[in-house]
């Protein structure tokens, strides 16, 4: 956070001294005025530990330890077992998914309902691909319809999902969008969201955050100032200002 | 079926769990998948734990849990451990029933066990099921007074495993009531080690944010404590949390600076912070499960009778928020219940806040949650018409007519009054009460929906909430009504109904069924009549009450009684005289009228000197052998006592007695 507060610190100065009027600021001045904000190193490795911690990079994140020497603020061997929940999720194995998300903590789908109900809905869907139409239609009646009954946005759910097996093509179907795989990648993070979150972690990595950040200054900025400005985030290339 | 599913059925499985306790020492790889199957099906799924549970599943965990524990080392062991620790968390989540079993069967004693283990793995198991455990309402609560369990408390919350604080902190929370409880745990050091806590993990912030609630409830001492501690960087840092991007932990901060503005109003007094409070809550409703769910309840206790604070949620949109919110989707029982309270209190008010709340299409929303499955949105629903009839506008009272016409709403209310629930009657009783007062169109919805029959009947009940509301929305339903009405409801409770009411063992249903007759009695001669009927029943009824009560109230509403009994004709008026002074001398008596006139109590007075003035009106044949009689009493010299009582309504009437009383007499002579 220190780096964050450093960079929104050194543009809320810039903005409040071109407030009267559209400054230009030309390249030299722009990169004296950079050259003077001092970033510590492990703030940058905390960013990128973090980075590769919260999007499951487990052996990147272990070499990342060993060479720059930053800890992680989570035990790696968690990320592994995080990793393997969203795989299988990613994979079709729900079934498997459950399970090892109850070894990692118990109480994850016990006081999330809504994911529990996901999942379980995943479940019906990877049945559904697999054309066992009668397994997925008992456990649609076993497992899902009592959700339903606790939840009337869970019942809506169901029934659309319930609603794929009226369709002999379904690939076509209003509903068929519940086979891609995006729905499933939906469902995976949805998991992964929850395991972070009940680990204290937050869900979310901090660079893309600081990169957004680092868009609204630049256009809180452009509404008064020309300055080089950093159009391509990939390159982080200061591009000249056109004048 | 394939066969593989046969062998996952719950009773197979409970079935081999008991086989599987005497295998335990054989390090039984099978029991250990059966255990782990179970807690796989059971984890998230209600309906499987209630079908475990009716299976007897819970004691047979417990013993593989301590037969495992018993016998020492060994990984599977501790597989077992740690999987029958789960299973049994999982019973205690969710399920009243679960945590119950899990109870009887003496689950926690073991499980307790488990955080002394040296397997990291086996300790978070323990904790996390034990958190469970003491989640639950229905758990004991954990006696701080003893010594060593104190100091084992100390021990949990200072430990370095995350789970084991979060532990130690719902203890706090579950069974920190009463002050001395709270007391302790200062005296303890808790409070310190809770806000190092509040910069720990996001679990711990919010066990500990939970914690500190429960500890500073309702005690400014532990309060002053709280703010003291660094100099107020705690309750800083609480002001900041109300802003965390976890909803979760928003919440649990406000509930927090509540509790202390509650507590002690030097802090938390900045109107700004109190704005911000109303704006944050109000936003987590959007939010999704425990945030959303009791943010409303929240903003219920910061608001509750504050008007001051009515008038700053009204300043930022508030009951239009909370009205669109609830027109915009489903949204479920306890939420929906939280929001119909929370329009509820504001609209008990303010008549801008219900002039927000009536144009919208919320009343439609109530109409709904009249008839919903949760006996609490029943009630709040009853509340939120409650405070809606309350508008003195006629604009606003028109329109809700309107929707009274609609039966909308009218018949799902009197429905209300047959309702299993006590709680739901009352809260329907005290919405027609309030919505038949004063207004002609209201009441006639309701005579003619069948409603006074119920009322009738629970004015019969056992239960003396109900029987007192009951009565007193007859009274409101009494007063101003027309001939017809005045029948209806008298034919359907009957005389000797309303004089048993009079009698009543509770002296505020006695005072409801009073001005109940008074109502009755108001400005007509006809009804007057029914006063009379079977020797005079109920009025025999109302003159003995009050002769012999001595509650101010029921004295009040008894001379009014008689007092618009003496505004009737002749014979009315000889009556009454007759309960004034009776033929034979009778010291009692007499002795009632002035004692009243003596009372300190103005309204009293008032209702006495009613009762005379209109006893002595001049134009009527035997005025003045009344004045005459009451001359005789020493009643006229009391009055003229009175003529410069402070109280004016006294003043007044005092002087209107008297002056008929001279034109009486000069009259006469």
């Amino acid at each position: 956070m220190s780096v964050l507060g450093l960079v929104l610190g050194q543009f809320s100065d810039l903005i409040e001294s071109m407030a009267t009027s559209k400054k230009v600021i030309t390249r030299e001045e722009w990169e004296k005025k950079l050259s003077d904000v001092k970033i510590r190193k492990e703030d940058m490795n905390k960013l990128v530990m973090n980075f590769l911690v919260t999007e499951g990079y487990v052996e990147a994140a272990e070499k990342f330890r060993l060479e720059s020497g930053t800890e992680p603020d989570i035990d790696l061997a968690t990320i592994t077992d995080r990793m393997a929940v969203k795989t299988a999720v990613q994979s079709g194995n729900v079934e498997d998914a459950i399970e090892k998300v109850n070894d990692l903590n118990p109480e994850i789908l016990d006081t999330n309902p809504e994911l529990f109900f996901h999942l379980q809905q995943q479940r019906m869907i990877e049945l559904i691909r697999n054309g066992r139409v009668e397994e997925a239609l008992e456990f649609a009646q076993e497992e899902l319809a009592p959700r339903g009954e606790e939840n009337q946005s869970f019942l809506e759910e169901l029934e659309k999902t319930v609603a794929l097996l009226a369709f002999e093509d379904v690939s076509n179907c209003p509903v068929g969008d519940l086979l891609d795989m995006s729905q499933r990648l939906k469902t995976a993070s949805e998991v992964n969201a929850a395991i972070l979150t009940s680990q204290s972690h937050e869900k979310d990595p901090k660079l893309p955050s600081l990169l957004k950040m680092l868009i609204w200054a630049q256009n809180l900025l452009d509404e008064k100032a020309v300055y080089p400005r950093i159009n391509d985030l990939s390159s982080a290339k200061l591009e000249d200002p056109a004048v | 079926m394939p066969a593989s599913k046969t062998s996952n059925r719950p009773e197979e499985l409970t079935e081999r769990l008991g086989a599987g306790v005497a295998s335990v020492d054989a390090g039984s790889e099978t029991l250990l998948k059966v255990l782990r199957e179970v807690k796989n099906q059971i984890i998230g799924n209600k309906t499987k734990k209630l079908t475990y549970l009716h299976l007897g599943a819970v004691p047979k965990v417990v013993s593989i849990l301590v037969s495992a524990l018993d016998s020492g080392d060994g990984s599977t062991a501790a597989s077992l451990v740690v999987q029958s620790a789960a299973a049994l968390g999982s019973f205690a989540c969710g399920v009243d029933a679960g945590v119950q079993a899990v109870l009887d069967a003496g689950a926690v004693t073991h499980l307790t066990r488990l955080l002394s283990s040296p397997d990291e793995k086996v300790v978070d198991a323990g904790a996390r099921s034990l958190r469970m455990i003491f989640q639950s309402k229905l758990s004991p609560k954990y006696d701080y007074l003893q010594e060593n369990n104190m100091k084992f408390l100390l021990l949990l919350l200072n430990s370095e495993n995350e789970n084991v604080t979060d532990l130690a902190a719902s203890i706090i929370t579950h069974s920190c009531e009463s002050s001395t409880e709270q007391k302790i745990l200062c005296d303890a050091g808790v409070l310190e080690r809770l806000v190092t806590l509040l910069e720990g993990s996001l679990c711990q912030r919010d066990s500990s944010l939970d914690s500190i609630a429960a500890i500073i409830r309702n005690n400014s001492e532990s309060v002053s404590r709280f703010v003291g501690i660094d100099n107020g960087k705690a309750l800083s840092c609480i002001v900041e949390l109300m802003k965390d991007r976890y909803p979760r932990t928003r919440l649990l901060a406000c509930v927090c600076l509540i509790v202390i503005g509650h507590a002690s109003s030097f802090y938390v007094q900045e109107p700004e912070i109190k704005t911000k409070l109303i704006l944050i809550l109000t936003e987590l409703l959007e939010e999704s499960g425990r945030p959303g769910d009791e943010a409303p309840f929240a903003l219920v206790s910061l608001i509750a009778n504050k008007e001051d604070l009515h008038k700053q949620a009204l300043s930022v949109n508030v009951v239009e928020k909370l009205c669109s919110f609830l027109c915009q989707a489903h949204i479920d029982g306890k939420r929906l219940q939280g929001v119909l309270l929370v329009l509820a209190e504001l609209c008990s008010n303010l008549e801008k806040c219900r002039d927000q709340f009536m144009s919208s299409k919320v009343l439609n929303v109530v109409a709904d949650a009249l008839k919903h499955d949760c006996p609490n949105v029943r009630i709040a629903a009853c509340t939120c018409l409650t405070s809606i009839s309350r508008s003195v506008k006629d604009l606003l009272q028109n329109l809700f007519a309107g929707y009274l016409a609609k039966e909308s709403i009218v018949i799902p209310l009197v429905l209300l009054l047959q309702d299993s629930s006590s709680d739901v009657q009352v809260a329907a009783l005290k919405a027609i009460c309030n919505i038949v007062v004063d207004f002609m169109a209201r009441k006639t919805i309701f005579l003619q929906s069948g409603c006074v029959k119920q009322l009738v009947q629970l004015s019969k009940s056992m239960d003396c909430t109900l029987r007192l509301n009951a009565v007193w929305a007859l009274r409101n339903m009494m007063f101003h009504a027309d001939k017809i009405g005045k029948e209806g409801i008298l034919s359907e409770l009957t005389e000797s109904m309303l004089a048993s009411l009079i009698c009543d063992s509770e002296p505020h249903v006695q005072e409801q069924a009073l001005a109940l007759v008074r109502n009755l009695v108001d400005g007509c001669t006809d009804s007057i009549e029914r006063m009379f009927v079977e020797d005079g029943m109920i009025l025999n009824a109302v003159a003995r009450q009050v002769r012999l009560t001595s509650v101010p109230e029921v004295c009040i509403q008894g001379m009014f009684v008689l007092g618009n009994v003496a505004a009737g004709n002749d014979a009315h008026k000889e009556a009454v005289m007759t309960y004034f002074l009776p033929p034979k001398k009778d010291e009692i008596s007499s002795a009632f009228i002035t004692r009243f006139l003596q009372s300190t109590d103005s309204l009293l007075q008032t209702a006495v000197i009613w009762c005379i003035v209109n006893l002595t009106y001049p134009d009527s044949p035997s005025s003045s052998a009344r004045v005459s009689r009451l001359r005789d009493a020493g009643i006229i010299a009391q009055l003229k006592n009175m003529i410069n009582n402070p109280c004016l309504d006294v003043k007044y009437r005092v002087r209107t007695a008297l002056g008929q009383c001279t034109i009486i007499e000069q009259n006469s002579s």
